[in-house]
């Protein structure tokens, strides 16, 4: 979590939300999160699992089209 | 007590190192997809109580932590804790995600973000807004 928090306070571009999964049920259902940390870009399922820093920006770079 | 006087030492051990002084906000009020949350035993958890006795408990260890209060009437994704200028943690930051509220504020205390040249690169290129959640638990 703290890798998206820390690449929003680096860059207006790209905001950070955690959300606790139990509590909102529904929104990960929704957007299929079976494990946590489940990353969820643009509001599509990414991926689940912690990565090093080079490929979490990679991953949420990737999983924008970019 | 929320906090053990150990958790309590450790995190204010951490927030030592903020290089700037944070805003908190947390915001209450009834949530929009209600769910029944139950702690061991099977004892009800009130998220919103216990989500401000975190935050108000943790925001406390530090001078250079303000926080605010807002209640909402109406439904909505609350309790939503926003830290600095934005850092959002909706639910309640307990168990391992106590770290996360608590570094979370040391980095949006940071003079500079805490990443490497590489990265900073990539960041700067970016020519659209990207917005990413990150779904955990307290344990």
């Amino acid at each position: 979590m703290l890798l998206a928090y820390k690449l929003a306070l680096a860059s207006p571009r790209v905001t950070a939300r955690a959300i606790e999964a139990s509590e909102f049920a529904v929104d990960a259902d929704r957007h299929g999160v079976h494990a946590v940390p489940a990353i969820v870009v643009d509001a599509s399922y990414a991926w689940a699992g912690t990565v090093p820093e080079a490929a979490f920006v990679e991953r949420v770079l990737a999983a924008r089209g970019s | 007590m929320t906090l053990g006087e150990r958790e309590q030492d450790a995190i204010r051990s951490v927030l030592a190192g903020l290089e700037g002084d944070v805003d908190v906000k947390l915001e209450l009020g009834p949530t929009a997809t209600p769910v029944t949350l139950l702690a061991a035993g099977g004892r009800e958890i009130d998220s919103n109580a216990l989500t401000q006795e975190i935050v108000e408990a943790v925001c406390a260890l530090s001078d250079r932590v303000s926080l605010s209060v807002v209640e909402h009437e109406e439904p909505g994704p609350w309790p939503r804790t926003t830290i600095g200028a934005g850092l959002e943690y909706l639910g309640m930051p307990a168990g391992y995600e106590l770290t996360t509220l608590v570094h979370g504020i040391l980095e949006a205390g940071r003079a500079a973000p805490a990443l490497s040249d590489a990265t900073l690169e990539r960041l700067a290129a970016i020519d659209e807004d990207v917005a990413i959640d990150v779904y955990v638990t307290p344990t």
